[in-house]
């Protein structure tokens, strides 16, 4: 299989390490809305009670200090998911898998624009909140990972 | 564009991996040349160029 784990570059496995871990951050700023699908909800049930009950935004008990540090915390996977796509690109050798790469994320930010598109009009239509903004890093690894495989498969 | 690489190569018995790993590039980026879906950049042109000591315009054509 092309472009499987044990053929990857040090630099390509290294920005793969990199990524994850921005994933991880994602999974965890998500925390800060319970209501969204977790990881960590789904392996401790006890931990989305605990952040509902005591981060419950409409509850009124947040402080604009938390509030504004969890807005803050949310931006820090978009930034590093950038940092990490920017050295990459700067340092991979191989213009044709550069070109992948680049082909990989403007797919994820159209998937990501489409799905934003899509959650506005049904939010305006159903009057009904939808935390799809929350969720832009989550559709946007998920996309731009399948992408990257999808165009590499049509080079075969 | 054109090229012959699949040819030379051949006449060279060296795999689509060995004249990647002779260019520096993934054996995907070969492959996406030969078959004329992907063309090369100017220095990765005249990588091939010293490799094969043709000339670019041999190599590649409209």
């Amino acid at each position: 299989m092309p472009l499987c784990n044990k053929n990857l570059t040090p630099l390509q496995r290294r920005s793969m390490r990199l990524i994850g871990g921005v994933l991880l951050l994602t999974v965890l700023t998500n925390l800060s809305t319970p209501n969204l699908p977790n990881l960590f909800f789904d392996m401790f049930p006890g931990l989305a009670h605990f952040v509902s009950s005591h981060l419950d935004a409409h509850s009124g008990h947040y402080s604009v200090l938390l509030v504004g540090l969890l807005a803050a915390l949310s931006v820090l996977p978009a930034l590093l998911a950038v940092w990490v796509a920017a050295r990459y690109l700067k340092a991979e050798p191989d213009e044709f898998i550069r070109s992948l790469v680049v082909r990989a994320l403007l797919w994820g930010f159209a998937v990501t624009m489409v799905g934003d598109a899509i959650a506005g009009v049904l939010m305006a239509s159903y009057s009904r909140p939808f935390p799809i903004s929350l969720l832009n890093a989550d559709l946007f690894f998920a996309s731009t990972g399948i992408a990257f495989r999808l165009v590499l498969r049509s080079y075969r | 564009m054109k090229n012959c690489l699949r040819t030379l190569r051949a006449e060279r018995s060296w795999s689509q991996a060995d004249l990647a790993e002779k260019l520096g590039v993934s054996r995907q980026t070969v492959n996406a040349i030969e078959t004329g879906r992907f063309d090369p950049s100017l220095p990765l042109a005249f990588k091939l160029s010293k490799l094969f000591a043709l000339p670019i315009e041999t190599i590649f054509s409209d």
